[in-house]
């Protein structure tokens, strides 16, 4: 009976849904805040992404004529529904580790293709010519950041294989037990390069600057959101919010998951996935202009897969 | 790296924002705010209404004078009738709190009658001239002008004509 | 119960009043009035992002309408598609005297100012620009209207 409850519970409540929610919700409360220090503003009150969703709650929800409706109103949900799984797929080292009947590694992998790909069907189910090209645009993104993105993924996991004597580990349980007993990735210099190319990694998946060329807002105004309204649009902003615990929290898996046993362990995780979020999205975004998309799917395939692809050969050479 | 250096100065800093609307704000010295109009200075020369470009500035003859009226939503701050009024009957103030509801829009302007007077010589009906105009220094005494002032155009051309020019 | 249920929808207005997102129709103006109002986003002094507010890039996300220019002929239809597709409950504000009576283009024959005989306007900001700090006083004010309406 418990066994059956677990998956609702772990997805719905405690590391997914709800608990993801609301840490999603002030993580980028405190991203705001200090973006607008770094701007010399005040900015807005931390609680800010809270408002933002209790009054897109309260709005109208429009559909476009042209769109397709079922498919139109069903991505934001599906996108949501897909993050919370994988929120629930993170393990909180020393507090929370899920448990195999979830998935591994490779299921989070997939997961974390979800809001792309929910992202693309929204913006062609709304008809937008806006939509369209940020449908074609997300597609480049995509294609740009997954592959790096797969070779640092692969590059750990081949690690922390070699170090248990075997050959490859998906297992974030395995990833982290292993860290915790050699000393974590991030102090390992093999791992640096990939170190690196999973920070290029941040701003594109989370869709911030540089890298927010399928949502620009400027140029095609929120591309794939533009026809969104009211509740939906809340679940797109619910699927951002969660989108951003599960690659803090795969970052700090991946890289540096020291952290003391029980609640302790909960707020640590919570104190390294902030200042993440502030060193790999807050400063680079407060930093650098918006890229276009040739010139972000070129620096994708020249910098991050160059650094990913060495340190594959690092980690498999030494 | 300067942007690196002016993030890390603001980080320390901390944010320039100016309080408002929370608390003061500041108004430059010479702002162009809201136009004031002092009654007891105009002549009704009218040429704030032949400046005004975007045409705020109306006068309208009533029964008991001439209306002079300003509608502040059409007016843009340019300063051409606080620069040609001969009087400085219409000054330009620094207040900029202009914002207001649309149902309240109308009131948003000025309106003042300069009333007529009947000439005390032949009682016809005669605008009233403004009892201080400021930079003008008329060579009489206090008297003789408040006399003048009560009388028409033409009656007041006979009375001047009769006085004649004195030392 | 009552009042309790009272309480807490009254609690929840107020938290989804602190969100109003802007959305700018540039109605012909001469973009005067449509760099005063990024300014109040972009420049650090003015910081509009205190009242919860963010401009946004979609008619569809907006709370708050800044209205600028006197609604030339040519763009009138335009505007008025845009102005259907914001989702209600909105607030409309006209920036700048161009929307409330034409300002300098007033009774021209290319201009249909003022807007309030195409569009419901429920805050005026007069000016020629305005200042950053009364197009703030305007939102602050459109803010109230609003969370009435919510």
């Amino acid at each position: 009976m418990l066994e059956s409850l677990y998956i609702p519970f772990a997805a719905l409540l405690f590391p997914g849904g709800l608990f993801a929610l609301a840490l999603g919700l002030t993580l980028k409360g405190f991203d705001r805040r200090l973006a607008a220090r770094l701007q010399a503003r005040v900015g807005p009150p931390l609680a800010q992404p809270i408002y933002d969703l209790v009054k897109l709650a309260r709005k109208r929800t429009m559909v476009p004529d042209i769109a397709n409706e079922p498919v139109f109103l069903g991505a934001p949900l599906v996108g949501a529904v897909s993050m919370a799984l994988a929120a629930a797929l993170v393990p909180i080292p020393g507090f929370y580790t899920p448990d195999p009947v979830l998935g591994d590694l490779l299921v989070l992998l997939y997961l974390l293709t979800v809001p792309a790909i929910v992202l693309m069907i929204a913006g062609s189910a709304s008809g937008s010519p806006f939509g369209a090209i940020g449908f074609s645009r997300e597609m480049a993104m995509m294609l740009a950041y997954e592959g790096p993105l797969v070779l640092v993924v692969a590059a750990v996991a081949m690690r922390t294989g070699m170090g248990m004597g075997g050959w490859i580990s998906f297992s974030l349980t395995d990833i982290i037990a292993y860290q915790q007993t050699h000393g974590a990735f991030l102090l390992d210099p093999v791992m640096w390069p990939a170190l690196l190319a999973f920070l290029a990694f941040y701003p594109a998946n989370l869709g911030i600057i540089p890298f927010d060329i399928p949502e620009a807002e400027t140029e095609v105004l929120e591309g794939p959101l533009l026809e969104y309204s009211g509740p939906a649009l809340g679940l797109f902003k619910i699927m951002s919010a969660l989108k951003a615990v599960v690659v803090l929290g795969l970052g700090v898996a991946l890289f540096y998951p020291i952290a003391p046993e029980g609640a302790a362990g909960l707020l640590v995780q919570v104190a390294k996935m902030v200042l993440l979020m502030l060193i790999g999205v807050t400063v680079v975004r407060v930093s650098y202009g918006r890229m276009r998309i040739d010139q972000a799917f070129r620096f994708f395939l020249k910098w991050p897969l160059a650094l990913s692809v060495i340190s594959l050969a690092f980690v498999a050479l030494v | 790296m300067n942007y690196v250096k002016t993030l890390i100065r603001n980080l320390i800093r901390g944010p320039s924002t100016v309080a408002y609307p929370f608390g003061p704000a500041w108004t430059p010295v010479h702002f162009r705010g809201r136009v004031e109009f002092k009654l007891s200075s105009c002549t009704a020369c009218r040429a704030c209404e032949q400046v005004c470009a975007p045409g705020a500035i109306r006068f309208d003859k009533t029964p008991e004078g001439l209306r002079f009226m300003l509608w502040h939503n059409t007016c843009v701050f340019c300063g051409l009738c606080e620069y040609y009024c001969p009087t400085d009957a219409i000054r330009q103030t620094d207040d900029w709190h202009m914002a207001h509801a649309t149902a309240n829009q109308y009131q948003m302007a000025i309106r003042e009658v300069i009333p007529y007077v009947s000439c005390s010589a032949c009682g016809t009906k005669a605008l009233a001239s403004a009892p201080n105009p400021v930079g003008v220094i008329p060579p009489f005494s206090a008297e003789e002008i408040e006399q003048q002032r009560n009388l028409c155009p033409g009656c007041r051309k006979t009375a001047l004509a009769e006085r004649g020019v004195t030392k | 119960m009552t009042t309790l249920i009272q309480t807490l929808s009254n609690r929840v207005r107020n938290m989804a009043s602190r969100s109003p997102w802007i959305y700018r129709i540039n109605a012909g103006s001469c973009n005067g009035c449509d760099v005063e109002c990024a300014t109040t986003a972009l420049i650090p002094r003015y910081d509009v992002e205190r009242l919860g507010c963010q401009y946004c890039g979609s008619p569809r996300h907006a709370d708050i309408v800044l209205i600028t220019g006197p609604l030339t002929a040519r763009v009138k239809d335009a505007v008025m598609r845009v102005y259907a597709e914001v989702p209600e409950p909105k607030v409309t504000v006209a920036v700048g005297v161009c929307p409330i009576s034409g300002g300098i283009f007033r009774d021209g024959y290319a201009v249909h100012a003022p807007i309030d005989q195409h569009l419901p306007v429920d805050v005026n900001v007069p000016g020629c620009p305005p200042r950053p700090q009364a197009i703030i006083e305007g939102i602050a004010q459109a803010i109230a209207i609003w969370r009435e309406r919510l």
